[in-house]
């Protein structure tokens, strides 16, 4: 076939295989949940995966959890540079959790596989996991950490043998030492590289078809595709600097909010986010590390401004500059403890969220609750230990045509909740006695803030520890445009007849009797709430979303529509 | 004479067989009332009604009833604490991205959510007693007033042990007897209380409406003086007596795409053929199935518009790649084909209905694929400069010729179909290239060949009157009951005798219920365990046979375990620790009595010969119906073998013949026929 240009792939053979590499990266994230042991991968979905060419660039990604899916480039590159990839030999892996060194947070592991194809080095297969515990000062999560030495174990970029120091080898035995849920945290792993494996598969099939030349080609015009529209839907905003703010609650220790700042400047097709004049980073764990602040960046740029079928790779990346001063919060230096890293990765969100507002007001929604509300429940029994560990969110911000989305988890993240019925089967020290949705929480607005969600758990034993972190306890999120502010969160322990309020960050020991009340917050309202259409005043009210109450205050709608 | 009647988006299909002569016809569908279709179906097609002792029906009634939300109203019944389940859902997006995202919606509202005070335990145990006395305080007044045709009762853990469910089942029909009740424990018995919440509701959503359009159907029939047996497809692949869905709607939910499955085994079979990738290929979208030892796949997790609905049902992928998909270059020029469709109205612009964005089969067109005199057996009129007119602009975009530009597109919609097919075959770890790929609908047997080719595929078998095979799937349909059970069993020593006892028992009960409705073939069955290492929370499918269930060893079962683990995610064995048995499935199966087979006769003029561009040339083209490849004995491509339903596209390399069944077999050069 002639072709304008000898390095053009076919227009066919590109699509062939550039829907490979997605489909290939789609299918290693559905079997790695679907073989994993934990709930937290298997039930919530708390993992990733992704296919990089040799040089360590993302080309395709299943779309799972946004934190996990902007930086796992960085979270490569430290490792090739202390093992080239011309050192590696068929077997090999990259591991890396370290924080300072392009990982995230310490639970999540991630796993590179180089994939050859007689001998040449072609790619690599990569995945990555929120394990259950990997030890550290408490079970699956330490609130008190003052480093990330108490978070658990780091394991720094290194190169490992899959055949030499996994199944029974010295690795395993390493980690399977220092961890508490050894059984679910190493089936987890295998999972991971058994999903990597197939990722090796697929992409050697694809590479076998149509020549290492013509494979190469299409993986560099896949991310030169996906810098073109970005670029284009970047170039349609109106160039300009636009600043946003938000605020953390408080550390954890003290009561004073901890300011993010971003100043988002649009020029021509590029973008670039700085969050100079963020607050220092602090002695709890809420310090996001560089790489998930890159994620939280990329992630609002490309909801807000970006068609959602631009496949999500390194050339996404290139028109995006992201910068934080080192030792803020956002870019924190060792040996900060970064385990609740989303909570001030979401506050860098809202605030790129309010600058963006400015250029694309049709393109944004109000503030949500935009909060990993993370819910550890242990116990220790006469067979070791048993983690419960859930994460919730809440409601989004309402946007300019529709009301927020109600109880779902927040955006830089996308786990799936835990059945009840497999709670059951799982544990035994506790019942979930309530899961619901949270009525008048969502902040009015001609579009209404989602609505958060309620869930209480009845302990059955004694010695139950309660661990977790959230926030927008004290500082609800913002409407927008005339929108009211969502309801902040708040959590309850009823002991007996005593009902006390416990504070949005640490851990507390339950008794048997004990019922934990776990309240997330609504999001915030978009435009005046006058201009709320009745219908949708009165639909609210049929299904109890809002009481008669607010709608008599807020819209002045006089009798419920029985 | 049997007859198999079924209603389709935009046609109503019907297929008639007497010793061995085939009757069909092909009406527009009535969407706002699928029966008028059917009807006018059978009027078309001239059946002498008395003499009609079988008639098999398939309708889209039960599955647009959700999509429009247009079922019964309905009352839920659930555990206190859990009324919101079905607008919490799973607490997740489906589009990760999409800052305007909304879940599904539920086909009950909250208001009509009512809470239980009551609450079993995983093991079945009863932690919190039933309270009547609340029950009746809370449901008296709502369910007298609330306007209800039918309640849905799904209390937590309910799979572990229904009394509860029963109990409350047996309050609603003593107070309220003109209620229509669905039990979770009678739809589906597996954990995850959303899952199993959201088919309860649905089928008790859709009961009413499909019990309503049946009894109107059937009280039609009778008028027309039809006194023989009336059937309903299910998403199975099998077919029951109507009586037999009053209970169970939801189980005919995909009936159509799974009647096509039937029908492609069936006609396949005849050539000896029991491996197969099916490709149902219509305006809008191709469905794909992977049939084994001539059975398809089950699948108990589908949805329905997001909502997940888990009852077997043929496993079958979808794709938006069709006849009317659009072809189109995005912002940053990409060849792109679909997924939105021109439809059937518009339609593509070769229809001249005033579509001008270009679709598939303005490619075929342009490449000389499609003969404009020749579409759907000359029955429509097309205008093939509006199809060139329409690809232009695009073309020239990329710098392309026009018919290379055509040729790209149908490509990439191959391609699109090649990852529906690599879904349910590379990444259920099996090789296309053990299967025969068998086409069907109206544009299947056009792109067949070339997906085979890319798949590895060296025969492909295309069925006559492909474009109506599905009404034939009907009446070739086995009867079949499928029944599941959830019941954890450690797989040891014990466990053998275990699963003898389970499936001996639900064996008896699938005899009960052919002898209650009134069949008389003795059933083969089908047993299958869905099992996974402990701590695992999904289950794969391991299939057993029933007649050596006898002799089934605890090693026995734990290799088969693992061998499936192995295909299916790389890893498995004895390492990995002991496994478990979480569900048993058992169907009941008897085909009809006298096997009908598919035929065609070709009455078509096929005209002068064409030309085809095809892998960057154009290619003269033999034109050719399957009369004269019988009388020639095969035929070599380049060729289109033309039908009064469909085409074939022969490429070079490839050579097609006909077999005594009428099949057309189209294999690979060198292969011998």
């Amino acid at each position: 076939m002639t072709r304008a240009n000898s390095k053009r792939v076919d227009p066919a053979d590109q699509a062939v295989i550039s829907q490979g590499l997605i489909a290939a990266a789609r299918e290693m994230g559905a079997k790695l949940i679907r073989s994993a042991y934990s709930p937290i991968v298997r039930e919530a979905s708390d993992c990733a995966a992704a296919l990089l060419d040799r040089h360590g660039n993302v080309v395709a990604q299943a779309e799972l959890i946004p934190m996990q899916l902007g930086s796992i480039g960085a979270t490569f590159k430290p490792c090739a540079e202390l093992f080239p990839p011309e050192t590696l030999e068929e077997g090999d892996f990259y591991i890396n959790n370290d924080p300072f060194h392009g990982g995230q947070h310490l639970p999540d592991i991630f796993l590179f596989s180089p994939i050859f194809l007689d001998g040449t080095l072609i790619g690599f297969s990569a995945t990555v996991a929120h394990h259950l515990d990997l030890g550290g000062g408490a079970p699956g999560l330490n609130p008190h950490a003052t480093d990330v030495h108490q978070e658990g174990l780091i394991i720094p970029p290194s190169k490992y043998n899959h055949k030499r120091d996994w199944s029974g080898g010295p690795l395993e035995r390493l980690i399977r030492a220092n961890i508490r849920v050894p059984d679910q945290t190493i089936g987890d792993f295998n999972a991971q590289f058994a999903a990597n494996f197939i990722g090796m598969e697929r992409v050697r099939a694809l590479c076998t078809k149509f020549g290492i030349e013509t494979f190469e080609a299409a993986m560099a015009e896949l991310l030169d595709y996906s810098e073109r529209r970005m670029r284009h839907a970047i170039a349609e905003a109106p160039d300009g600097v636009y600043t946003g703010e938000d605020a953390l609650d408080d550390d954890g220790i003290g009561d004073q909010p901890l300011p993010v700042r971003a100043t988002v400047t649009i020029e021509g097709d590029s973008i670039a986010v700085d969050f100079s004049g963020t607050c220092d980073q602090v002695t709890m764990n809420l310090n996001c590390p560089f790489a998930s602040t890159i994620a939280t960046a990329l992630s609002v740029v490309k909801s807000v401004l970006t068609s959602p079928d631009i496949p999500f790779n390194e050339g996404s990346l290139r028109p995006v500059t992201i910068t934080a001063p080192y030792g803020s919060i956002l870019n924190p230096k060792p040996p900060a403890p970064v385990r609740a890293r989303l909570t001030a990765s979401y506050r860098a969100y809202n605030a790129v969220m309010k600058a963006l507002a400015q250029a694309a007001p049709e393109n944004v929604i109000a503030t949500g609750f935009d909060t990993t509300e993370s819910v550890c429940l242990s116990h220790l029994g006469p067979n070791g230990y048993r983690i419960s560990l859930e994460i919730f969110g809440g409601g989004y911000g309402g946007g300019p045509e529709r009301d927020g989305c109600d109880a779902v988890d927040s955006p830089m993240s996308n786990c799936g909740n835990v059945p009840i019925e497999a709670m059951d089967l799982e544990y035994d020290f506790f019942r979930v006695v309530a899961y619901s949705l949270r009525p008048d929480s969502g902040g009015q607005g001609r579009s209404r803030g989602g609505m958060g969600l309620c869930r209480h758990y009845e302990i059955l034993k004694d010695g139950v520890t309660f661990a977790t972190y959230s926030d927008r306890f004290r500082l609800a999120p913002d409407g927008l445009f005339g929108g009211a502010p969502g309801r902040c969160a708040e959590t309850h322990l009823k002991r007996g007849d005593e009902t006390l309020e416990l504070p949005s960050k640490g851990s507390f020991a339950l008794q048997k009797g004990d019922v934990l009340m776990i309240q997330t917050g609504g999001g915030g309202g978009y435009g005046d709430p006058a201009e709320r259409a009745p219908e949708r005043v009165a639909h609210d009210m049929k299904q109890a979303f809002i009481s008669p109450d607010i709608a008599r205050k807020v819209y002045g709608t006089a009798t419920a529509a029985e | 004479m049997r007859v198999g009647v079924e209603v389709g988006g935009t046609f109503t299909d019907l297929v008639a067989i007497e010793d061995g002569q085939v009757r069909i016809a092909k009406v527009p569908s009535v969407p706002s009332a699928p029966d008028e279709g059917a009807l006018a179906a059978l009027k078309a097609a001239d059946l002498p009604m008395d003499r009609v002792d079988d008639l098999v029906h398939g309708s889209t009634v039960a599955i647009n009833a959700i999509l429009e939300r247009k079922g019964a109203p309905i009352a839920f019944l659930v555990t206190r604490g859990f009324r919101d389940l079905l607008l919490l859902q799973r607490h997740n997006r489906r589009q990760i991205y999409d800052l305007f995202y909304g879940k599904p919606a539920p086909v009950v509202g909250r208001r009509d959510t009512f809470e239980i005070d009551e609450r079993i335990g995983p093991d079945g145990a009863v932690i919190r007693p039933l309270d009547t006395k609340h029950l009746t305080e809370t449901l008296t007044s709502p369910l007298a007033k609330g306007g209800y045709e039918a309640v849905a009762i799904c209390l937590l853990n309910g799979y572990a042990n229904p009394a509860h469910e029963r109990a409350v089942a047996a309050w609603v029909a003593d107070h309220f007897p003109a209620l229509s009740i669905t039990c979770s424990c009678d739809v589906t018995r597996e954990f995850r209380e959303y899952e199993r919440a959201s088919t309860t509701t649905i089928a008790a959503y859709v009961q009413p409406v499909t019990d309503a359009y049946i009894s109107r159907f059937a009280d039609s029939l009778e008028k027309i003086g039809f006194t023989g047996r009336f059937s309903i497809m299910q998403s199975n692949g099998g077919h029951l007596p109507a009586a037999a869905i009053s209970g169970n709607a939801v189980s005919s939910l995909f009936s159509g795409p799974a009647a096509g499955v039937n029908g492609a085994i069936r006609q396949a079979a005849l050539a000896g053929f029991k491996e197969l990738i099916t490709l149902d290929m219509g305006g809008t979208s191709t469905d794909v199935c992977v049939v084994t030892g001539g059975r398809a796949d089950l699948s108990s997790e589908t949805e329905v518009d997001g909502l997940p609905i888990r009852t077997p049902a043929l496993d079958i992928v979808t794709v938006g790649a069709g006849g009317g998909s659009i072809v189109w270059i995005d912002d940053g020029d990409m060849l792109r084909v679909g997924p939105r469709s021109a439809g059937a109205d518009p339609g593509p612009a070769c229809y001249a209905r005033g579509g001008t964005e270009p679709a598939i089969t303005d490619t075929h067109i342009v490449r000389g694929s499609i003969r404009p005199e020749a579409f759907l057996g000359g029955a429509m009129s097309i205008d093939s400069a509006a199809a060139h007119a329409a690809l232009k602009p695009h073309a020239d975009a990329l710098g392309m010729a026009l018919e290379e530009f055509a040729d790209s597109a149908i490509r990439v919609a191959d391609a699109n179909i090649v990852r529906a097919i690599q879904l349910v075959s590379t990444e259920r770890g099996r090789d296309p290239r053990d299967y025969v790929l068998t086409p069907y609908g109206g544009a299947g047997p056009l792109h067949a060949v070339r997906v085979a080719e890319e798949l590895g595929i060296g025969t492909v078998v295309v069925p006559p009157n492909a474009g109506v095979l599905s009404a034939f799937g009907l009446l070739a349909a086995d009867f079949a009951q499928y029944d599941t059970l959830t019941r954890k069993v450690l797989v040891d020593d014990k466990a053998p005798s275990v699963v003898r006892d389970v499936f001996a028992d639900m064996a008896a009960g699938a005899r009960e219920a052919f002898a209650e409705f009134e069949i008389d073939a003795e059933p083969r069955f089908a047993p299958t365990l869905e099992m996974r290492y402990v701590g695992q929370a999904f289950e794969i499918q391991v299939a057993l046979h029933h007649d050596s269930l006898d002799t089934l060893t605890a090693e026995e079962l734990a290799a088969r375990f693992a061998e499936a683990h192995i295909q299916l995610f790389g890893f498995g064995g004895a390492d990995f620790g002991p496994c478990e048995i979480v569900s048993f499935r058992i169907g009941a199966l008897a085909p009809p009595s006298d096997l009908p087979a598919l035929r065609e006769e070709d009455s078509l003029d096929h005209g002068a010969d064409a030309r085809i561009y095809d892998n960057g040339d154009w290619r003269d083209c033999i034109l050719i119906g399957r009369t004269g490849i019988r009388d020639a004995g095969s035929v070599s491509g380049p060729a289109l073998v033309e039908d009064a339903t469909s085409t074939a596209y022969v490429p070079p390399d490839w050579r097609a013949t006909i077999d005594s069944h009428d099949n057309l077999i189209i294999r690979k050069g060198d292969a011998t026929p």
